[in-house]
């Protein structure tokens, strides 16, 4: 197999990341020095970034050139306007947490600087996903991000919590991966292919029980990466005990990743799969489940990371149920928008719990009951806290809500099955408006004496006090004029591969 | 006919065994039903037409990985009743039933391969060519980040199984 030079310059996204990795190792190599290594990471992320708006634009850089998408690289990986936004999304929330991550580990008394190896490498499967539209490389890079997210999850090995955290989500994990693979091996035995635009061209020629049950395990392997109920068990408790930056990775980028792979593996490639009327009533039953699940679970919460936990099984409810119903254009648009809404809003979210949060604590700040009155304390930190809250429970004029006008109007044009849905949508935020509004009139309580946990004095000066407050107010901007954002996804759609 | 009577053979053996497995208390004796179901699993490999395959679950698992596991178990187990506790793992009872699956198994596979293969397994043989060429053809990028996948794992284990006190030790030095 050849690969060109063109080849190459597609995959740069993927290829700085990886090479990123072995820099870093090397930059540990010559001297093990937090700041130093640190830099290293968000240097080579940046070039990764930059890299993805160059292979989606080449032709606007130099005329002369030839446009670089769409091509395919070897049977694997697909390169078009679709993998280069997600790639684009999935390293901005990997800065997100690699800034994060330099100021919580900072206070950890072991080895600091792995946790960016891991991240890096979560990152580069993360992009594989994103690029994928096979079987192989779908199942190797989400193995790639899994396996990172084990051992940064327990990064933190002091603390009890930590570790259960990991065990629980490589127990669960692995078993979610097992399924998949049967799912696949049934889907290759009936099909004979592992590329998802020929399992989506035969599957309507010849269906059968034995592609109908793999294509369900496979999408149950996915949505468990996704935390969707029914198979959501393991979230709050891996959200809980996960130090606060590898919670904002998990949130932000892996799911990201699995969203963008599952939507181009049954709506984009192989549309057919989902024609198939039970699959999809299936599917739309998972996201309503998810969307009562997680808002009631959420209810009593007095833990932030839990509630998080539970809030993003509601928001990935939402937008399932904005692809299913959306269709191919609308649904691809609003849900491109909609998770670079979220990712923005998580990133506030746990940006805010981690730089209240220290390494070398006995837990994270993570309870209610330590951001009682932190309004008093930190105004700005609380404002931006109370902004990503509303975001999250989509009150207007932040960008939350411009995700939830596009789920509504996706929903309100389906017929009688986007009813059904809808009824679910606004039970749902009904319900967790109450336990965001809970959250933040804790913030404005009266000040307790003594508290624990602090947001450093200069926290604002700080990389990840400044990537906060830069996450911040693009949740305010794009509540307040959502016409860039859209407008981005729409010319990225032209681009798209037409499905 | 020859494929499916030697494919659900070797089927049973492997269900047999991991159900032993997972019902097993003694360790050591679950170990060895393990090594019996990857030497199943093994058999079903060959018996589907691909020999390669069959032979690298072998070597790799119940070969190398296996062997460690029965060393790890055996080497954890140290302390004063550990001679009577190896005279226990050397009774009848033991080794007994996973031996007895083994040797269906070699019966199997010596029934297979007489001179009469190629009518007894009539499936089309995927032999070391094939999958070198299709890992290094089309799965080029697959296998190279199979490498980047085993090294978060081993990134991974480092991290967590670095001796922490002796880490300590250093950063006060330093």
């Amino acid at each position: 197999m050849t690969l060109t030079l063109d080849n190459f310059e597609a995959l740069l996204p993927l290829l700085i990341t990886a090479a990123t990795t072995v820099f870093v190792m090397l930059a540990i190599a010559i001297k093990r020095n937090h700041w130093w290594n640190a830099t290293v990471t968000v240097a080579g992320l940046n070039i990764a970034l930059l890299s993805t708006v160059y292979v989606a634009f080449k032709p606007y850089f130099f005329p002369e050139s030839v446009s670089l998408i769409p091509q395919t690289i070897t049977p694997l990986f697909v390169v078009d306007g679709y993998s280069l936004f997600f790639s684009a999304l999935i390293l901005i929330s990997a800065l997100g947490a690699t800034t994060l991550t330099n100021a919580y580990i900072e206070s950890f008394k072991r080895n600091r600087e792995e946790i960016y190896l891991l991240i890096t490498i979560a990152t580069a499967g993360g992009i594989v996903l994103a690029y994928s539209h096979h079987m192989a490389s779908l199942f190797i890079g989400l193995e790639m991000m899994s396996v990172a997210l084990y051992g940064m999850v327990a990064y933190t090995y002091d603390r009890a919590r930590s570790l259960e955290a990991a065990i629980k989500y490589m127990v669960l994990s692995a078993t979610a991966s097992a399924a998949m693979l049967f799912g696949i091996a049934l889907i290759y035995a009936q099909i004979g292919s592992l590329a998802f635009a020929e399992i989506g061209a035969k599957v309507t020629q010849e269906p059968s029980l034995l592609v109908v049950v793999g294509g369900m395990l496979l999408v149950i392997g996915l949505f468990f990466k996704l935390s969707l109920a029914p198979f959501h068990l393991w979230t709050p408790d891996v959200y809980e005990g996960a130090p606060a930056p590898v919670g904002a990775f998990l949130a932000t980028a892996a799911k990201v990743a699995v969203f963008a792979v599952l939507a181009r593996f049954a709506i984009l490639e192989s549309k057919n799969v989902l024609a198939s009327l039970p699959f999809v009533l299936t599917m739309i039953a998972v996201a309503c489940i998810s969307m009562l699940v997680g808002n009631l679970l959420a209810l009593k919460q007095n833990n932030i990371k839990r509630m998080l936990g539970y809030s993003s099984i509601a928001h990935f409810g939402y937008l399932l149920l904005l692809v299913l119903v959306g269709g191919p254009k609308f649904g691809i648009e609003g849900f491109a928008v909609y998770l670079a809404i979220y990712v923005m809003t998580s990133l506030v979210a746990f940006g805010v719990v981690t730089l209240m949060s220290h390494a070398d604590s006995k837990r994270d700040a993570d309870l209610l009951n330590d951001y009682r009155g932190l309004f008093w304390r930190r105004p700005y930190l609380a404002s931006i806290f109370t902004l990503a809250l509303f975001s999250l429970a989509g009150i207007p004029l932040t960008a939350g809500f411009i995700g939830k006008f596009y789920v509504v109007t996706a929903a309100v044009g389906a017929g009688p099955v986007g009813w059904i849905g809808l009824i679910f949508v606004v039970l749902g935020s009904s319900i967790g408006i109450y336990f965001y509004l809970r959250t933040i009139i804790s913030l404005f309580l009266a000040k307790k004496h003594m508290h624990r946990f602090d947001a450093e004095f200069n926290w604002g000066q700080r990389t990840g006090g400044i990537m906060v407050l830069g996450a911040a107010a693009f949740i305010l901007i794009i509540g307040i004029v959502p016409n860039p954002l859209m407008f981005l996804a729409q010319i990225t759609q032209l681009i798209w591969v037409a499905p | 006919m020859g494929t499916a009577i030697a494919f659900y053979f070797a089927a049973a053996i492997a269900v047999i065994a991991s159900v032993r497995v997972i019902t097993n208390t003694n360790p050591v004796h679950a170990l060895l039903y393990l090594v019996v179901s990857l030497l199943a699993v093994a058999m079903i490999f060959f018996a589907l037409g691909a020999p390669f395959a069959a032979a690298l679950e072998m070597i790799v698992y119940a070969g190398a990985i296996m062997v460690l596991f029965v060393f790890v178990v055996m080497i954890l187990n140290l302390g004063a009743v550990i001679d009577e506790q190896e005279r226990k793992w050397l009774t009848p009872r033991a080794w007994i039933g996973p031996s007895f699956l083994s040797l269906a198994l070699l019966g199997e596979l010596l029934y297979t391969i007489k001179p009469n293969l190629e009518t007894f397994i009539e499936i089309t043989k995927v032999g070391p060519k094939e999958v070198g060429i299709a890992l290094f053809g089309p799965y080029v990028l697959a296998v190279e980040l199979a490498s980047m996948l085993l090294l978060a794992a081993m990134v991974s284990a480092w991290h967590l199984g670095r001796d922490a006190d002796k880490d300590d030790k250093e950063n006060k030095h330093a």
